[in-house]
């Protein structure tokens, strides 16, 4: 039970704000290593 | 709950139901009923995917944990965006360029038809059990607040959750997603802004983040290496990176969000998205809970959370031990505000002395309180030996009851059914694709037309309702509920996880190999909670591992060469 895919699907579109799907990829794991970083400082901060 | 909550309740849950019927009008083929005819935009994939996931227990129980534990919980949520890049890197394009309905079927194009229908099989074993207790949180809502029996209450709301999936489908499902989002969010705002302005006169946000950190309920990290405690970074960071891609790679519940999407880039950028927000998005609710938690310092909590089972033992034998040991509760209680008000004050002076002073006499009260409540926890027992000990599911919900504003109670319960709702459909119509086109269409019968497929969907789907419903009936002791959902799939994912690795990543593995290896590893995840204490997080890493490195020795003792990959 398959479809063909449609044609533009093939094609590697541009993720929107970035170039490149790479640089959007790093940002999620920099901004998850900020959060990581801040709940850190949260957690020293009020312990 | 006043009329003014019933209407808002009731106006929210009918606009939610009829929006789903209206959104799911026209799905006359299988590819519409099961996959929305892939014409989805990523705000809608995101949202459904958020709305899947942040189920009914994620409002119950969720606030309840960072109440009892902290909020230590968020990091297990650590490995999800690291997941969410995997997934939107090699599943997305695999599943969208071979135009599949499920993850399982893409299995088949690499295995084989066997190995195949195991993994299938082994999702509508794990998404099954897990389904019935996504049923059981909002029924237990209900019994709280109307003090019907539980059986009645889950049954109700089942079958409201089968009406609009059976008839809408998957548009349904998504459509309705992303309206139950947005209640949800706006109502977890709110509820959090009225815990903070419900605090004492006197007693800003500040304070109360000072008082629920010096009461180490705000322990979001701990870099310490230790297996056995189930929540750390390490924990969170590679036991839930497993977990993550094992949900979104593999269980057609989140798969079957991902595949709606337009395009490949609108498929990505919903998990993407979903990457980025929900880190932040559990942290607040855990935080909304230590809120709730400093609240209940200077407001008197009851000595147990679960109101049924304190008007039980109220009206037993045990009646009048019980009463008496709330009163103690009640004093130490009142003298530990007293406690937490000094301790503010000290914090506020920044005297270290006098603030190690009012912090040690906090923890003594707090260990005094402890230690009746315990007492009260005994009575019950005594009454009934098979009370749950755990009230953690009632805590946020007796705050939402006794302390919010009439109007809100109902927004917030609306919330909560919201969640259930979107959770279940996402869940049902899963498992109906997975039981039509893995097992009926491709074992039972092949040679139906759309329109008999579509009819038996919708069957399926109904029938998986009913099964949730009955299952629901007998979840009742499984403690925390968020944990047994996810303990739950944890017994599971780890070896659904490393047979998509394999597909994905070792070419030179073939069916046979992942197939037995498969079963050993299920083997070993089931040996290891039947017979160790080894936390639940770490159950996802040793199944993936056992079926990685057992398939590896079968295809060399099989073969004793390298297969070729399949196309």
């Amino acid at each position: 039970m398959t479809h063909d895919a449609p044609r533009d699907e093939l094609a590697e579109e541009r993720p929107p704000l970035f170039r490149t799907w790479r640089r959007l990829y790093t940002f999620v794991l920099a901004e998850l290593a900020l959060l990581i970083i801040l709940f850190y400082l949260f957690t020293k901060a009020f312990a | 709950m006043r009329t003014l909550d019933w209407i808002v309740l009731a106006c929210t849950l009918l606009s939610i139901i009829l929006y789903g019927i209206y959104k799911g009008k026209g799905s006359r083929s299988l590819s519409s009923y099961l996959l929305a005819d892939r014409n989805m935009r990523w705000y809608t994939v995101a949202l459904s995917i958020m709305a899947t996931q942040a189920s009914a227990v994620t409002f119950t129980s969720t606030p309840g944990q960072a109440y009892a534990d902290g909020m230590r919980f968020v990091q297990f949520y650590f490995g999800l965006p690291i997941a969410m890049v995997i997934v939107s890197i090699t599943a997305v394009p695999i599943f969208r360029k071979l135009g599949v309905f499920t993850a399982y079927e893409y299995l088949e194009h690499r295995f084989d038809l066997r190995t195949r229908t195991l993994t299938a099989l082994i999702f509508l074993v794990q998404r099954g059990l897990s389904v019935g207790i996504t049923i059981y949180a909002p029924s237990l809502v209900l019994s709280v607040m109307l003090g019907w029996d539980i059986r009645w209450t889950s049954t109700a709301i089942g079958g409201a959750i089968i009406i609009y999936t059976t008839f809408g489908g998957v548009k349904a499902v998504n459509w309705t997603d992303v309206q139950q989002m947005l209640i949800i969010l706006s109502g977890m705002i709110i509820a959090f802004v009225m815990t903070i302005a419900l605090l004492p006169k006197g007693i800003g946000f500040v304070d109360a983040l000072r008082v629920a950190g010096g009461m180490g309920k705000l322990n979001a990290v701990d870099f310490s290496f230790d297996l056995h405690n189930r929540y750390n970074f390490w924990s969170g960071l590679v036991g839930g990176t497993f977990v993550a891609l094992a949900y979104f790679g593999t269980d057609q519940s989140q798969v079957q969000r991902y595949l709606t999407g337009a395009s490949i880039r609108q498929s990505r950028l919903g998990l993407i998205f979903n990457g980025i927000a929900k880190v932040p998005m559990q942290f607040f609710i855990l935080l909304l809970g230590a809120m709730v938690f400093v609240f209940f310092q200077f407001e008197r909590p009851p000595l147990f959370f679960n109101p049924v089972e304190v008007e039980k033992v109220s009206r037993s034998f045990y009646g009048d031990e019980f009463r008496s040991v709330e009163r103690r509760y009640a004093e130490v209680s009142s003298r530990k505000a007293e406690a937490v008000r000094s301790y503010v004050e000290a914090k506020r002076g920044g005297d270290a002395k006098l603030i190690e002073d009012a912090a040690s006499k906090l923890r003594s009260l707090s260990s005094e309180a402890e230690l009746v409540r315990n007492e009260g926890i005994a009575v019950l027992r005594e009454n009934d030996p098979s009370v749950d000990p755990s009230d953690t599911n009632y805590i946020f919900l007796t705050f939402v009851i006794k302390y919010l504003p009439v109007g809100l109670v109902g927004l917030l319960f609306a919330c909560i059914f919201a969640a259930s709702m979107s959770s279940t459909s996402g869940e049902l119509s899963a498992l109906a694709t997975c039981t039509v086109v893995d097992i009926y269409k491709r074992h039972i019968a092949n040679d139906g037309d759309d329109r008999h497929y579509l009819r038996v969907s919708r069957f399926s789907m109904a029938l998986w309702g009913v099964y949730a419903i009955v299952f629901a009936q007998y979840a009742s002791r499984l403690g925390s509920l968020i944990e047994a959902v996810n303990i739950l799939g944890s017994l599971f994912y780890g070896t659904m996880l490393a047979i998509f690795l394999i597909a994905f990543y070792v070419k030179r593995i073939g069916g046979t190999a992942v197939f037995w290896g498969a079963i050993a590893g299920e083997a070993a995840v089931l040996w290891c909670y039947a017979f160790t204490t080894i936390p639940w997080l770490w159950y996802n890493v040793i199944g993936c591992g056992v079926v990685v490195a057992s398939a590896s020795l079968i295809q060399i003792l099989i073969s004793g060469r390298v297969t070729p990959a399949s196309p």
